[in-house]
């Protein structure tokens, strides 16, 4: 009887000892996209100015924001205030743009127009209605007083994010 | 290794976008819009248009199908500005693969203070060109169909053959009725002038009653030999065996029979083949 027991016991001392780390992953997929709907184009009205506005010869980038669920995200766009590439410049322009609601997927999202909050060159809306929402961005330059901007191709760039509330 | 081989033939869905069916107008008629495809469903309706109003009047704008086969609508979907400034919409809105039976006529309704402009209304669709497999020989399961211009070619043909021979038939049975009448019209007549004959013949026993012009009457004809000498011979008694026989006592077939029998066993077999033409 007594050998059994030690038998036992020895066995269960032999037994080794195992431990395993197992990972957990999972990928999040944003529920907001953000599309180049419309390539802006720089117009040439007068010698000093450069505009995307149609009138002036140039073309109104456009954004859309295509937003799966809704008052989870919002939308922050930039108007851009120096150009990325251009001739070499000897003054300082001067930048202006806006950032307006375009057109809308849902007509809830037309109050986007009275919800947009604008700081610097930056504006921002909440986006509280599932569905797509098109941004009409506007660009313009005024290079100096009665100074021609430099022959040469100028480039600007706007930033539109989608960002988690 | 085992390989395996499949071959199957199949029938590519074709999909489509309608044009503006606003565009001459906010009414439209669906039989002009879409194509008449059978099993045409459609998918989506996507729709733009700009909401022009004050802020704060109410308006709901409705663009809507009517339901062709029931009341009410197969698509409405409406859009409520009330209390919201205008903007332009652009909307996709899913129709689950409505068939195109169901799609009636389309509109854009206004309830409330404001006008709608720029609108666009255009329909996504699909449909398989086989879904009726007549509707090309290409489809799995078209069955050709029967041409039935050769077929009445033939018909045509066949009418011809029988009418031709029943006229030949009938200007036959018309000749032998002929002859007929006129073998009938001739023993007629013989049998008239013998009766004629027989009747001067008797009338001998009267000879005297007889008047002088008529006696020379009568010598005229028996000295024209218009009289048979059966008339007043006496004819020997007996038996008369018969003398008229056929030669080499066979009786040919009428080749004219052979003919309209031969004639009629091809309309027949023609007649016949016709029900087994693909």
């Amino acid at each position: 009887m007594f050998k059994k027991t030690l038998f036992a016991m020895a066995l269960l001392c032999a037994l080794p000892a195992y431990a395993a780390e197992i990972p957990i992953t999972g990928n999040v997929e944003s529920k907001c996209i953000v599309q180049m709907d419309t390539l802006g184009v720089y117009g040439n009205p007068t010698p000093s100015v450069l505009s995307t506005d149609n009138v002036d010869g140039g073309m109104t980038p456009i954004v859309r924001f295509d937003v799966i669920q809704a008052s989870f995200y919002k939308a922050r766009i930039t108007y851009p205030n120096a150009f990325s590439s251009s001739p070499a410049l000897s003054d300082v322009p001067t930048w202006t743009g806006s950032v307006a609601v375009g057109q809308v997927s849902d007509a809830n999202m037309s109050a986007y127009s009275s919800a947009l909050v604008t700081y610097d060159n930056v504006t921002e809306v909440d986006l509280t209605v599932a569905g797509s929402t098109w941004f009409d961005i506007t660009s313009r330059v005024d290079y100096g007083f009665t100074t021609a901007l430099p022959a040469g191709t100028y480039r600007a760039i706007l930033s539109a994010e989608c960002i988690a509330l | 290794m085992l390989l395996a081989y499949s071959s199957y033939s199949y029938s590519d869905t074709v999909y489509g976008s309608t044009s503006n069916a606003a565009s001459a107008g906010y009414a439209w008629v669906m039989t002009n819009i879409l194509p008449q495809q059978a099993g045409l469903t459609v998918g989506n309706v996507v729709y733009r248009y700009t909401a022009v109003k004050n802020t704060d009047d109410d308006m709901v704008v409705h663009i809507q199908n009517d339901n062709a086969r029931d009341e009410g609508y197969i698509f409405r979907s409406s859009d409520d500005w009330s209390g919201l400034p205008g903007n332009t919409i652009n909307k996709i809105v899913p129709a689950d693969n409505v068939d195109i039976s169901y799609w009636g006529d389309g509109s854009i309704q206004v309830d409330g203070f404001g006008t709608v402009e720029d609108a666009s209304v255009r329909y996504t669709y699909q449909y398989d060109p086989c879904f009726d497999p007549q509707s090309r020989p290409d489809c799995p399961g078209y069955i050709a169909p029967v041409d039935y211009s050769l077929e009445a070619l033939v018909y045509e043909e066949d009418q011809q053959y029988i009418q031709d021979e029943l006229d030949r038939k009938k200007t036959l049975q018309n000749e032998e009725e002929q002859e007929e009448a006129n073998r009938k019209a001739m023993l007629a007549k013989k049998r008239r002038e013998s009766d004629e004959r027989l009747e001067v013949l008797l009338g001998i026993v009267n000879t005297d009653e007889l008047s002088q012009e008529q006696l020379i009457k009568h010598g005229q004809l028996t000295a024209m030999n218009m009289l048979s000498s059966s008339y007043y011979t006496a004819i020997p008694g007996g038996t008369y065996q018969e003398t008229i026989k056929l030669i080499d006592g066979k009786l040919p077939d009428s080749k004219k029979g052979l003919r309209v029998n031969l004639a009629t066993q091809i309309l027949h077999q023609k007649m016949v083949d016709l029900q087994y033409d693909n």
